[in-house]
């Protein structure tokens, strides 16, 4: 038990070194949907209605987590076999799993700190101050997000990996997540085939439990599903990973040379 | 003659041996079904903010995303020679550089014209854009003249990147400031003073502002002082891209720094 | 007691070609292995490009299932026993993949330690050690971009005895190093032996081979085509002698007429900047030379001599026998 608690943590701890010297993983994640963000709340201002800011405001600083979380684990794996370490990291005793969940635990603290950046930013740049009713919940429901998205982002890197372009899939993702997941436009107002696809992700259900505890209502039932939803991607991925292992020993597919 | 055909098949030809590796699988995801979802992104966000309408974001953000094979394409055909270790060869053949580097551009500026039409067809067939016929021809010019002046921008960061390494993320950077300060997704008049400033500043500006007010109905000539003024500003970033790369070409045979990779 | 023990592995790859109508292609990459490795043994796998070194490594590894036969490596199956195999090897290759780039050595070498699950007491230790024995040490504060490839090659090595496997794999360790690192590299190769490792190594250069194997298996188009010492391969090629003639400019219809001379054996052509080696394989006791240069009357000839077969002529007979 001393053991994996120690492996995870180094794993950890190298794997958030190896983002954050990053120019591209690490300060473009923070950048790139910051700006967004910039643009949405600068269309949201011209209306002047603190109500909508508000809207905005919440759905700006979680927006970011997408990014740092789903859109850079869907290209976690590909990158290791790039580099010819995915080979390496398997022909260890260690299980694939136990590696996955410190990188993607990693890639969660780049997106909390995207949360604490733009909440910052919409302080000192637009004057915004976000109303939150309930701190404790709202961090709550925060980390929720995180968690979750970190699942979901396990089961992303783990399905995207048989794709040889998954960078580029990981940038096709960014902006239907920030279309779907609810963060600046009300899922209700998308087309209603599009809404069981926003409810299938655990991160539409975060969002909305931030919301609710940012505006003094109660974000238990929200919270419930997403972990549960969260919970069943990280299974689901963890049987695909198994499966990804075996396929590629049989299929030669562990390199790409 | 000569410099004709560096111009043309020299660009054409090293344009291709640097974009083999891109496979419909890359092609697809960041060429059409990226730019619909921007357009789609800030069309809901306008319509759910009540500002604007579809063909507002649909016209800045088509243009807006034509910068990306622009700036990425323009810098890589540079870029990825350092890369390959070909630049020093390509630099001590005889050709002209000016040809040499603009011929690179010609296909550049196709790609993002046609990344830009999908942004508009995409805009006509499924949001709520409606072009009159007898504006197209003024349309098609000024997205070409959008792209142009993109690559002129891009060609000054490939020289830029020469330098700093991290070429995707000063692209990246670029294409965001682009969708803040060029009246994108946000008209240049409801912009913050000092960002309304510069935005005249920067490529796509003029270009998305004509390409509005064509959509809406407006003929060449009332639009031409924007085209102008889109074209000037797309060449000044060309010509310190080319004085940047001769000077960077200058500094490498007295230091060597253009093989370090 | 043996320590790797190969039993007729097969392995064929599907390969597809094209994006919509797709026809899958087999190929047969190995075709029936078998080999044995004692404890304590250097042995070498040699072959040219595509031969089936890799594939053959990678079964062994347990990174690729076989397509038939079996393996062992210390009585653990590969198929079967996965994680007791993994444990107890370690696996090198060669080229500058398969770091973190953006990690310093050291941190490579904590990375993998972890995931060889190297006891947390002893890991400093073991790290400092190993650094230190590939000649890294004072510099494995450094981020391994910055790497040239020699270094590169010895933390590979260094992370693939991390856990002080008693099986070691090196797929063409010395690839891409520079003469001066290859034979420090020969010589940290030769020290794992002395401590007692069992290694597996491939590679193409024959001097290597022919210094540090104890035996060798030579694999052709994925069948093993001869296997013993160094000493017995040289034996196993019918050469009596070797006549290398220096040519400017000889063409193919002059090689030809070389091969008809009594006594010529197989004649093969290498590229030396502008000149031709000849490489005449003669049969012993054939007096070759004088009907060969009265043959090349008109060529440019430069130097001409004649020297005893090496493991490398031995080498080149066997990959190239039909």
């Amino acid at each position: 038990m001393k053991q994996l608690l120690r492996q995870q943590l180094v794993c950890y701890r190298l794997q958030l070194k190896v983002i954050t010297t990053s120019w591209f993983d690490g300060a473009l994640a923070v950048f790139f949907p910051l700006m967004f963000a910039t643009a949405t709340l600068l269309i949201y201002g011209v209306r002047d209605d603190p109500e909508a800011m508000q809207f905005a405001g919440l759905g700006a600083a979680i927006m970011g987590m997408w990014t740092c979380q789903g859109v850079i684990a869907s290209s976690l794996l590909t990158r290791e076999r790039w580099a010819g370490t995915l080979e390496l990291v398997v022909a260890a005793p260690t299980s694939m799993g136990r590696v996955l969940v410190p990188t993607t635990l990693a890639l969660s603290t780049i997106g909390l700190y995207t949360v604490v950046a733009t909440i910052l930013w919409e302080r000192w740049v637009f004057g915004l101050e976000l109303r939150i009713e309930s701190w404790p919940l709202f961090v709550t429901s925060v980390l929720a997000s995180a968690l979750t998205l970190a699942q979901f982002g396990f089961f992303l890197a783990v399905t995207a990996v048989r794709y040889r372009a998954s960078w580029s899939l990981g940038a096709a993702l960014e902006y239907p997540g920030w279309l779907l997941c609810g963060f600046v436009i009300p899922v209700a107002t998308l087309p209603d085939w599009l809404h069981p696809l926003s409810w299938s992700i655990p991160t539409t259900w975060a969002m909305e439990a931030v919301r609710e505890s940012a505006g003094g209502g109660s974000p238990w039932r929200d919270l419930l599903v997403c972990l549960v939803l969260g919970s069943a991607y990280a299974v689901l991925a963890s049987f695909l990973g198994r499966q990804l292992v075996d396929s590629a020993r049989r299929h030669a597919t562990l390199a790409l040379t | 003659m000569t410099t004709l055909r560096i111009l043309l098949v020299g660009g054409l030809m090293s344009y291709r041996a640097m974009f083999n590796w891109l496979s419909p699988w890359i092609l697809i995801p960041s060429m059409i079904v990226s730019p619909i979802c921007q357009i789609l992104l800030f069309a809901y966000i306008g319509r759910s903010a009540g500002v604007g309408n579809d063909e507002f974001y649909v016209m800045g953000n088509a243009l807006n995303y034509a910068a990306i094979p622009c700036l990425f394409a323009m810098s890589a055909t540079i870029e990825g020679e350092r890369e390959g270790r070909t630049l020093s060869v390509v630099l001590t053949t005889p050709a002209a550089r000016i040809p040499l580097f603009l011929g690179r551009a010609l296909p550049v500026i196709v790609n993002g014209w046609a990344v830009a039409m999908v942004g508009v067809v995409f805009g006509l067939l499924v949001l709520d854009v409606h072009i009159p016929g007898s504006s197209w021809p003024a349309l098609l010019l000024v997205i070409t003249v959008a792209s142009a002046s993109c690559t002129g921008l891009g060609l000054a960061m490939g020289a830029v990147a020469l330098r700093v390494r991290e070429g995707a993320v000063l692209g990246n950077v670029l294409f965001c400031l682009l969708l803040v300060f060029s009246g994108v997704s946000v008209a240049v008049d409801d912009l913050p003073g000092w960002m309304a400033a510069v935005s005249p500043w920067f490529p796509l500006t003029h270009a998305i502002e004509a390409a509005r007010e064509v959509a809406d109905g407006a003929a060449l000539a009332d639009v031409i002082g924007l085209v102008v003024r889109e074209i000037g500003v797309g060449a000044l970033y060309a010509a310190a891209g080319l004085l940047l790369l001769r000077w960077l070409e200058d500094q490498s045979r007295r230091h060597a720094t253009l093989e370090r990779v | 007691m043996t320590a790797v023990e190969a039993r007729d592995l097969r392995r064929t790859f599907r390969t597809r070609t094209g994006v919509l109508r797709r026809t899958a292609t087999e190929v047969e990459a190995v075709r029936g292995v078998s080999f044995d490795i004692q404890r304590g043994e250097l042995f070498g796998l040699l072959g040219p490009n595509g031969a089936g070194k890799t594939t053959t490594i990678k079964m062994l590894i347990t990174l690729l299932l076989p397509t038939s036969g079996t393996a062992r490596v210390l009585g653990h199956d590969v198929v079967a026993d996965v994680r007791e195999v993994r444990r107890r090897i370690g696996y090198v290759f060669g080229g500058d993949r398969g770091l973190y780039e953006r990690l310093s050595a050291l941190d490579n070498l904590r990375y993998f330690s972890e995931l060889y699950g190297v006891p947390p007491r002893e890991q400093k230790a073991r790290i400092g050690e190993l650094l230190e024995m590939v000649g890294l040490t004072g510099r494995e504060r450094e981020r391994v971009e910055g790497f040239s490839r020699g270094m590169r090659q010895r933390l590979h090595i260094a992370r693939g005895l991390l856990h002080d496997p008693e099986v070691l794999f090196l797929d063409e360790p010395s690839i891409g190093i520079d003469p001066v690192g290859a034979r420090e590299l020969r010589a940290t190769i030769a020290s794992l032996i002395d401590v007692g490792k069992t290694v597996l190594l491939t590679t193409h250069y024959m001097f290597e081979a022919d210094e540090l194997c104890d035996r060798i298996a030579v694999i052709r188009a994925g069948e093993i085509v001869a296997e013993g010492t160094p000493g017995d391969l040289k034996r196993l090629v019918t050469v009596g002698s070797v006549v290398e003639i220096e040519t400017y400019g000889v063409g193919e219809a002059a090689v030809a007429d070389l091969g008809a001379i009594t006594g010529v054996q197989s004649v093969a052509v290498e590229e030396r900047g502008q000149m031709q080696v000849l490489i005449l394989h003669c049969a012993r006791d054939a007096e070759v030379t004088q009907a060969a240069l009265s043959r090349l009357d008109g060529v440019r000839v430069g130097r001409v001599g004649t020297r005893e077969p090496t493991l490398e002529d031995a080498y080149v007979e066997l990959v190239s026998r039909t």
